[in-house]
Formats: C-alpha cells, sequence, structure tokens
C-alpha cells in the first residue's frame, strides 16, 4: 500500500480509551495492509466527515492500538519458531508451539497496561506485511479472535489477550495460509504479521455482546441485482458479529442504488428462509472449553428469538404475516421476524444508505480503486437514532476493466465445454490445458469432505508446478456446510483461474459463497461461472469424459487437453464461455 | 582527591538525613530509620576439601520491616563489612517502599571469595548461614536472595537446610531458586529488564528514540547482560563493556565501536560475568583498561556492577555527550559526584528505581511460591514492567513538583512510605 497513506501514529500512551490518540502504535515496525488501510481512512474521515454522518449517525474507526511488526520478528526469532511453523506440522501443533513461547519483553507491559483497565470486549485481528507490500488484499486467510475481557481479574485478562496475540502470529502458518500463498509468488517465510487489537462495536444482553448491525459494502458488484448495475456496488448487512456474512455468507443483501429492493426471491416463504436465522455474538458468560487455540473460543450462535428478547430487533426487523403471505414492517404483530433492515433501508430512519454511500467514494477517492469495507453499527436502544458505526476494516477491490465482449451467440456452439449467463469476474484466458473435476456420475452430497480433500492433494501438485487449471464441481464452493456443497477454503483449491459450479437434477442447491471466499476469488482474478441444471446452458459432460486423464480418483478426475482452453467473460453483461479446441 | 575511604553506610545515611529534613521528620523517627532494627553477626565453620577447619564471618542486618517481611539479597564477597550490608539493606527498604511492594529492607553475606571455593564447600556455607540465622529468617520473617557471587544453586541448598531445620517444605523462604524448584520465570532478567523499562521511560521523557542511542555498560553479570540484551532489542546499541577478570584481579574494558554481540560475548563469559580477555580480543573487540567503560562517547552509561565506582575522581572523564546515567550497581556514585553531574545536566535514574526489577520479580517469586501456582513469563514481565514504570513515572512527577533530583525525589517517596508505616504500628 502507498506509504504515504500513512501518517505519524502516535506511540501508546497506555491509555486506551481514554489516551488522547484513538489510533496508536507499540513498536516502530511496520502496520500491515489492514491497519495501513485504516490509517490511511482515519484523517480522511475526520476531515471529510467530523466523526458524524448527519447529526444521528457518530463515524468511527473504534479505538485501537497495533502491534507493529518488529515484535512479530523477535517473538518468531528469541523463540526459534521458525522451525516448527515453516514444517508441515498440522495447525493445532504449530499454534500449541505459539502458545508455549514468551512475547517479548517490551511488548508485554504495554499489553499489561492495556488490559488493566480495558473490561469491554476486544478484537485482536491479524495484519499482514505482504497485503501491504502486495497491494493484495487478503481475506479470511488469517485469524481474527475476539476476546470477552471481562474477568474480574487483570491477570486472567491478559493472559487471554497473551494467548489471543500468539494465536493470530501462529495462524501465520498454518495449513490454510500456506496453500493461500501458493497462489503468490511469495511463502509464508516473507510473511510478517502485525496485530491489531481493537475494541469491539456491540452492545452486552446478558451473557451476549454484538452489534445490531454488521457488513460488508463493495463499491463493485460482480453479481449485479434486478437492476443495478456493477459499478453501482452492493451491501450485505446481518445481525451480530460480520462472521454470519463473511464466513457463513448469510445476510440481507442490496444495492446501495435501490436500497429498498429486496434480495431476488421466489416467494416471500422462500426470502424468509433464505434470510437470517440465526447471528454470532462474543459469549460473556460462562466460558465454553478452554482452547487457546480456536478462533471461535468465545464466540457462539444464538436464535432470532435471544435477539427478539434482548431488544435488538427492534429498529432491523419485519414480520412475516402468513394468513396473507406478507412482510410487514417492523415488529408490532406477532409472527416470525424476517432480518430486513426494513426500519433503516425502507423507512429511513436514520440515513443509513447515504452514509453507505458517501463512505464507499470517500474510500474509492483516498484508495484510487474500488474498495470493500467492513463496519459494525449500534443503534440507541430506544429511539433507534443516535447510531455509532464502526468502520472496521478497508480493503482494495481487484477489478480487471479489460474490454471482453461475449455475445449471446457465442454462448452457443460445438466447441462450447461451458457457457453461462451468471459469471463472475472479466477477462480472457487462454493457457489452460488442465481440468479437475468432481465426476457427475459419482457425486453424493454426502461425500463433499472426501472430494475436498482429494481437490487439495491436486491442487497442490498443480499449484507447486504452477500449472494453471480449470475446476468443476457441484454446489456451493467454499460451502461451511458439507451438504450444502464443496467445503473447501480458497488456499485448497488456489491454483485454479477458472471455476464452475453446477448443479444436478437432484439436487437443491442455492449457489452463492461467504463473502472472504468471495473476495479472495475475485482479488485473484479467478473466472467464475454458475451454470446451474435449470438454466438453458449445459455442460458438456461426454466431451470431458472423453479426454485423457492423468490422475483420477474414484470421485474426480483431472484431465490434461493436448490444445488450451480459451476462456471468456465479460463482467459488464455477467455472460462466459469456456471453449475447447 | 577524596582522603576518607569509601563507606556505602555513610553514603546512605547522608541521603536519608537530606531527605528527613526535607520530609520534616521528628527525631524518633529519624533514629528508628537511619540505623538497621537488628544485626545479626556470626561465624560459619566449614571443613574444607583439604581437610582443615576454615572460619567464615557471616552478617544479617534488618533495616526496617514495617512494611512487610524483610527482604534482601546475601552476597559473597572477599571484601564484605558490616557497613555494606547495613547500606544495602536501607536501601533495599527505600527500594520496596518505592515500588510499592509489602516488604521491609534487609541485606546479608559472608566475607568469602566463592572463586576460591569448591562447590562442596560453598555448599557448608551456605547451611550453615542458614543454621545460624534460621530462627531470624522465613516467609513471614525475612526473605534472602542471591546478590553478588550467590545463585540459584546456593538459593536452594539455603532453602533445603531451612526446609530441614523447620521439617516443613516453604518455597516462601527464599527467592531466586531455580525455575521448576519453586523460582519463578523471569527473575534471572528482572533486574536487567526492569533497569531497561525505566530507561525507556526517561528516554521517552527526553524525547530521544532509543534506536538513536548508543550505550557503556560496567558489569557483565546478571544485571549488565540482560540489560544490554533487552536494550538492543529496542534498538539501542551497546559500544562497551566492561568487567572483573578474576584471573588478573584486575577488570578491562572490551569495546566495539560498531555494537557488542551480546551473543557472541555471552558464550565467553564465566558464571561470575567474567568475559574471557584473549577470546574477546580474538572476536575483534578493543581490551582497554577497566575505567574505559566511564570514558566511551555514548548517550547512556549503566553502572551495574558495584559500589563506588563513579567518584570525585573520575566523574570529569565523563564525555559530554552523555545524557542518561541509569544505576543498575547499588550505590556506584558518591554524592560528590553526583554533585558534579547534576550541575551537567546529567539525567540519573537512581539506584533504589533502576535496579528495583531484581527485588520486585523477588516478590513476585515470593507471591507465586506461597500460592504454589507459577506464572508464564509473559505475566511476570508484563506485572514488572507495568510496577517499574508507574514508580519512574511518579519520581518523575514528585521531581518535577518540588524540583527535586531523581533520586531525591526517588528517596522522599521511600521514606515518606516507610515513616508513615511506622507512625501506623504505633512504633513513632
Amino acid at each position: 500500500m502507498d506509504k504515504s497513506f500513512s501518517k505519524s501514529l502516535a506511540q501508546f500512551d497506555r491509555q486506551f480509551f481514554t489516551g488522547r490518540e484513538k489510533f496508536t502504535l507499540i513498536g516502530r515496525g511496520g502496520l500491515g495492509g489492514k491497519a495501513h488501510g485504516l490509517a490511511a481512512m482515519e484523517d480522511i474521515l475526520e476531515q471529510q466527515l467530523g466523526g458524524r454522518f448527519a447529526p444521528d449517525i457518530q463515524v468511527v474507526i473504534p479505538t485501537l492500538t497495533v502491534i507493529t511488526t518488529d515484535f512479530f520478528d523477535f517473538f518468531m526469532k528469541d523463540n526459534r519458531l521458525y522451525d516448527i511453523a515453516l514444517s508441515e506440522a498440522r495447525d493445532d501443533l504449530i499454534a500449541q508451539a505459539f502458545q508455549k513461547a514468551e512475547l517479548p519483553a517490551p511488548l508485554v507491559g504495554d499489553l499489561r497496561a492495556l488490559i488493566s483497565q480495558v473490561h469491554t470486549p476486544l478484537a485482536v485481528r491479524s495484519s499482514s506485511m505482504l497485503e501491504d507490500a502486495m497491494f493484495e488484499p487478503f481475506a479470511s486467510v488469517y485469524a481474527t479472535k475476539m476476546i470477552p475481557n471481562n474477568q474480574w481479574d487483570a491477570d486472567t485478562r491478559f493472559r487471554k489477550l497473551t494467548e489471543a496475540v500468539k494465536y493470530v502470529y501462529a495462524s501465520t502458518f498454518f495449513k490454510d495460509a500456506r496453500n493461500y500463498m501458493r497462489a503468490t509468488k511469495h511463502t509464508t517465510a516473507d510473511e510478517k504479521m502485525a496485530v491489531i487489537i481493537q475494541e469491539v462495536v456491540g452492545v452486552r444482553y446478558g451473557d451476549r455482546f454484538y452489534p445490531h448491525i454488521s457488513g460488508v459494502a463493495r463499491s463493485h458488484n460482480f453479481y449485479p441485482l434486478g437492476h443495478a448495475k456493477p459499478g453501482q456496488g452492493v451491501v450485505d448487512l446481518a445481525l451480530g458479529l460480520g462472521k454470519s456474512i463473511v464466513d457463513d455468507g448469510i445476510g440481507w443483501t442490496f444495492s446501495p442504488a435501490y436500497p429498498q429492493a429486496n434480495p431476488p426471491y421466489i416467494s416471500i416463504r422462500d426470502l424468509l428462509e433464505q434470510s437470517q436465522t440465526s447471528f454470532w455474538a462474543i459469549n460473556m458468560g460462562s466460558p465454553g472449553e478452554y482452547n487457546p487455540i480456536q478462533e471461535t473460543e468465545y464466540m457462539l450462535k444464538f436464535n432470532l428469538t435471544d435477539a427478539e428478547r434482548d431488544g435488538s430487533l427492534r429498529f432491523i426487523a419485519s414480520t412475516y404475516r402468513p394468513e396473507d403471505d406478507k412482510i410487514v414492517f417492523g415488529m408490532a404483530e406477532p409472527g416470525p421476524r424476517i432480518i430486513d433492515f426494513a426500519p433503516l433501508l425502507k423507512l429511513e430512519l436514520i440515513p443509513f444508505n447515504k452514509m453507505l454511500r458517501a463512505l464507499l467514494k470517500i474510500c474509492e477517492e483516498r484508495l484510487e480503486r474500488m474498495v470493500e469495507i467492513e463496519f459494525a453499527m449500534t443503534l440507541d436502544e430506544k429511539r433507534g437514532k443516535p447510531g455509532r458505526f464502526g468502520f472496521l476494516q478497508v480493503r482494495p477491490m481487484v477489478v480487471s476493466d479489460a474490454k471482453v465482449d461475449v455475445s449471446l451467440a457465442e454462448l452457443v456452439g460445438e466447441h462450447v465445454l461451458v457457457a453461462s449467463e451468471s459469471v463472475l469476474g472479466n477477462g480472457i484466458l487462454d493457457d489452460i490445458q488442465d481440468i479437475v473435476y468432481v465426476k457427475p456420475e459419482k457425486f453424493s452430497p454426502n461425500q463433499t469432505q472426501t472430494i475436498a480433500g482429494q481437490l487439495e492433494e491436486l491442487n497442490q501438485k498443480l499449484a507447486a508446478s504452477h500449472v494453471p487449471y480449470l475446476l468443476i464441481g457441484f454446489g456451493r464452493w467454499g460451502s461451511t456446510d458439507p451438504l450444502g456443497g464443496i467445503p473447501v477454503n480458497f488456499g485448497q483449491i488456489c491454483g485454479a483461474k477458472a471455476i464452475v459450479e453446477s448443479t444436478l437434477p437432484e439436487m437443491n442447491f442455492m449457489l452463492s459463497q461467504g463473502s472472504h471466499f468471495f473476495h479472495n476469488i475475485t482479488s485473484f482474478r479467478v473466472l467464475y461461472f454458475s451454470v446451474p441444471h435449470w438454466e438453458k446452458y449445459m455442460i458438456d459432460w461426454p466431451w470431458l469424459g472423453r479426454q485423457r486423464a492423468v490422475a483420477e480418483t474414484e470421485l474426480v478426475r483431472h484431465v490434461k487437453l493436448p490444445a488450451p482452453l480459451k476462456i471468456k467473460v465479460d463482467g459488464t453483461t455477467s455472460r462466459g464461455v469456456i471453449y475447447h479446441a | 582527591m577524596s582522603n576518607k575511604p569509601f563507606n556505602s553506610f555513610d553514603l546512605a545515611q547522608s541521603q536519608f538525613d537530606r531527605m528527613a529534613d526535607r520530609l520534616g521528620l521528628d527525631d524518633p523517627a529519624r533514629e528508628l530509620l537511619r540505623w538497621p532494627m537488628r544485626e545479626t553477626q556470626f561465624l560459619i565453620p566449614i571443613r574444607t576439601d583439604d581437610g582443615p577447619v576454615k572460619i567464615f564471618r557471616g552478617f544479617r542486618v534488618l533495616h526496617n520491616d514495617a512494611r512487610g517481611p524483610g527482604k534482601g539479597g546475601i552476597r559473597f564477597h572477599p571484601q564484605e563489612t558490616i557497613d555494606t550490608i547495613r547500606a544495602l539493606a536501607m536501601w533495599m527498604t527505600w527500594k520496596c517502599a518505592l515500588m510499592d511492594i509489602p516488604l521491609g529492607g534487609s541485606h546479608g553475606g559472608v566475607v568469602c571469595d566463592p572463586h576460591n571455593l569448591s562447590l562442596r564447600e560453598q555448599e557448608q556455607l551456605c547451611r550453615g548461614w542458614v543454621r545460624q540465622l534460621s530462627r531470624d529468617l522465613g516467609p513471614r520473617i525475612d526473605v534472602p536472595a542471591p546478590e553478588i557471587m550467590t545463585n540459584a544453586q546456593h538459593m536452594l541448598w539455603m532453602l533445603d537446610e531451612f526446609e530441614a531445620i523447620r521439617g516443613e517444605r516453604t518455597p516462601g523462604f527464599i527467592t531466586g531458586k531455580p525455575v521448576g524448584m519453586g523460582g519463578s520465570l523471569g527473575r534471572l532478567e528482572a533486574a536487567g529488564f526492569g533497569l531497561v523499562f525505566v530507561l525507556r521511560e526517561a528516554l521517552k521523557e527526553l524525547g530521544i528514540p532509543p534506536e538513536e542511542t548508543t550505550a557503556s555498560v560496567q558489569g557483565f553479570g546478571n544485571v549488565g547482560q540482560y540489560a544490554i540484551r533487552l536494550f538492543q532489542q529496542m534498538g539501542g546499541k551497546v559500544v562497551c563493556v566492561a568487567c572483573w577478570d578474576q584471573k588478573e584481579g584486575t577488570s578491562y574494558s572490551y569495546k566495539k565501536e560498531s555494537g557488542v554481540d551480546f551473543n557472541s560475548l555471552a558464550g565467553i563469559t564465566d558464571r561470575f560475568g567474567g568475559i574471557d580477555k584473549k577470546k574477546a580480543a580474538a572476536l575483534g573487540y578493543d581490551v582497554l583498561p577497566g575505567s574505559a567503560w566511564l570514558e566511551q562517547d555514548v548517550d547512556i552509561l549503566i553502572p551495574a556492577a558495584i559500589e563506588n565506582q563513579i567518584t570525585i575522581d573520575n566523574v570529569k572523564k565523563i564525555p559530554p555527550k552523555v545524557k542518561i546515567v541509569a544505576e543498575g550497581a547499588n550505590g556506584p556514585m558518591t554524592s560528590e559526584a553526583e554533585t558534579v553531574m547534576a550541575g551537567r545536566n546529567i539525567f540519573l535514574i537512581p539506584d533504589i528505581l533502576a535496579n528495583a526489577g531484581g527485588v520486585t520479580c523477588s516478590y513476585f517469586e515470593q507471591v507465586q511460591s506461597s500460592m504454589n501456582y507459577y506464572w508464564e513469563k509473559d505475566e511476570v514481565l508484563g506485572k514488572l514492567d507495568v510496577k517499574m514504570t508507574a514508580a519512574f513515572h511518579s519520581v518523575l512527577e514528585l521531581a518535577k513538583e518540588k524540583g527535586l533530583s531523581m533520586r531525591d525525589a526517588a528517596f522522599y517517596i521511600a521514606i515518606a512510605r516507610v515513616a508513615q508505616a511506622c507512625r501506623d504500628r504505633g512504633w513513632i
């Protein structure tokens, strides 16, 4: 990231909330990409918004301090951790070794001072140097750990904080990260990690702490909805912590150009089923199983009924009225609740959508490219306003601007292997001779985890030899539910330069991904085709079956073609086609 | 040239008198605090490995225990005197009070040179020392700790003897024990790291980035070694280290303009902190006279060896570039030298603050031993840093508020706290 973005940041003065500066550093090393992005935005948000959007929304970067990368170097070197870190050891063994190691002496005093005065939940986030150096936004590759930080004694809080910092350090070398690195020109040995310790935006309700709204807003939409155009962006909102959106892929999606439009649905009941039914919160009550090497150690999933009891749905939910199959704004009537954020988006209780549009514009201007932002917000519990909007992260989006035309006529023909009118990305590939595909005749939703393992093995070989390939499978790629698709993370298929997701008639999958999976696909310019069986375009399975296999298992086949494929994706029309010779 | 031989206790009493005037202490308070409350002098007969019995002289002095059980080191040194022990006990009272830890001050020693004693003889000495004092020592009475030329092994022998006499396990009897045998993680590093924590705060106060500073250190024992390690980790450069050469009975300074390499130097150092002269020369160090450490053109001087090292005779040799002196040793500077230094506007971090990391961690060890539950090193060092930093700022604040030197401000805080404890107990 351009160093000119970074201003001179203050050193942490051992006053987290009460200090003069709300964005401080511990150490004199690098900030890493995430922290750098926030540093770039801090001044500009203050200058352009003065900390507020309209009278009703306070806009802040939640208080944070960054442990700079020099401490990561000391930690790794002094504890001689590189041997295990760069080995092929299991994640849990690496994490254990890191937990046993000691944090550098000049750091622990600051952490101790910080924790002594802070009793609210903290997010301990990774901020990677390679993200920064490459201007390459990594998403969900490294760990974030939320800690409740509400134990009565400072010793326990301190211990939990240091465990979280060590866990984030360890995640630099986890298998996912190693796999992910294979898709870049770097290795994990090049990586250095800064750590962000940040206030969590939210409200405590008994044993739960969560924001009323969390969200991801992008200034470019690869899957435009209704009348919206790709350049008009897209927003995903959810109740509770952002994990629902970024990892589970569940939330309320709308275009900032049409905030009142619902996401596409077949029936009201269908909309109800698609929308959020549970949410993530930080567990402030009895601790679960002690497990410092688990990212969700202090996170729990709750039902909407819990949120309704908390009173946190009041300004974000509507009600389904089954007798006339309608959705009624608000919660005046009893009935199933739907998290559609109608009071904000449709009744404009506060200028929420206007603010998001303004923020996207400000970020685009600052970073000089399309952006993705993550945020969390709380609303006044009685009146819904004012609200406190926490700006959590900004990432540049990688969008190809190559001019590619794919006409309708091109989608059919003798040499068409795959065609689709629902394609992600933009560009042309003509150097792919390898195809890895899940055999349609053998596929079963019960075997998706086995398939994921076999794909990972093939990917490791192909990625290590720098052989790009086309990947074809069924259901949602990156699904967290093994019955909903093939549960890979991006690192497990990172060598694929084009991906096809399809369905079979006996399946009933919704084709979509968690936003981090989606983000990585677009960041690495992977072309992504959706080919559901109910659409008119099909995959030419017979042709594929005739090609020479170089590797084959019962479920997966790897074929090598004598001549490269030609893959064309037109991002403006979402049309794409793959030709074989 | 000063004619009178240096006496640590004279120095300690004069420091106390000056602050007692400033605090307006009444006569009983002065009388109680300028003398130790209890002194024990005794003889320890040892049968040597060659057969004959040798008699060694031992001491234990409890200066004051109004704020808690006595706490203080035990040193083995051929030049040990009761006055040195008295001074060290008094300084320990002030140090514990300044760090606001619930302990009093004591100190002890044996007149001997462990270099000339076998391990068996040293063990006999340790056990003999405890036998003589067992009634006046204990976790709730007076708690010894290692000091010059004593180490974790010595502490374990003493603990074993004490427990044998008492017939119970009392790991809180002594601190500085080996880790795994009741010792605390971080204890080894504590004194040196503690010094650098307050040095870091002083640099912040003066607006000097650590990575732009150089330092010269006297002493390569526990304090010196760990201070150098952490100072270098903060980005500073140490260009000269001085230490005692046991074989030659003199000290040398080892200099490298590009910065000493801590690991290679530590690799050629004996267990008492003596650097091998020949090997150091082979590694490219300039071998200079022992006093040369003081004359280096650096920003920071760290005297971390023994008392009375910066005197009226050599204080003028301190180069103009020096901005900070951090006293790692106890009483390394005479009052006359300090007066000269003050005129040059050198920022002094006084011994009772700069080297208080050791006793603070000893306190942590005692707490852990009493609970029989031991903390991670992160936790120990985190607490240490917070304590040291808080103490530094309370001293600095008072120094600014009352126009005192850093040393006087430190003594002011400490003496006021101890005097108050004596009053609260109704002693005076």
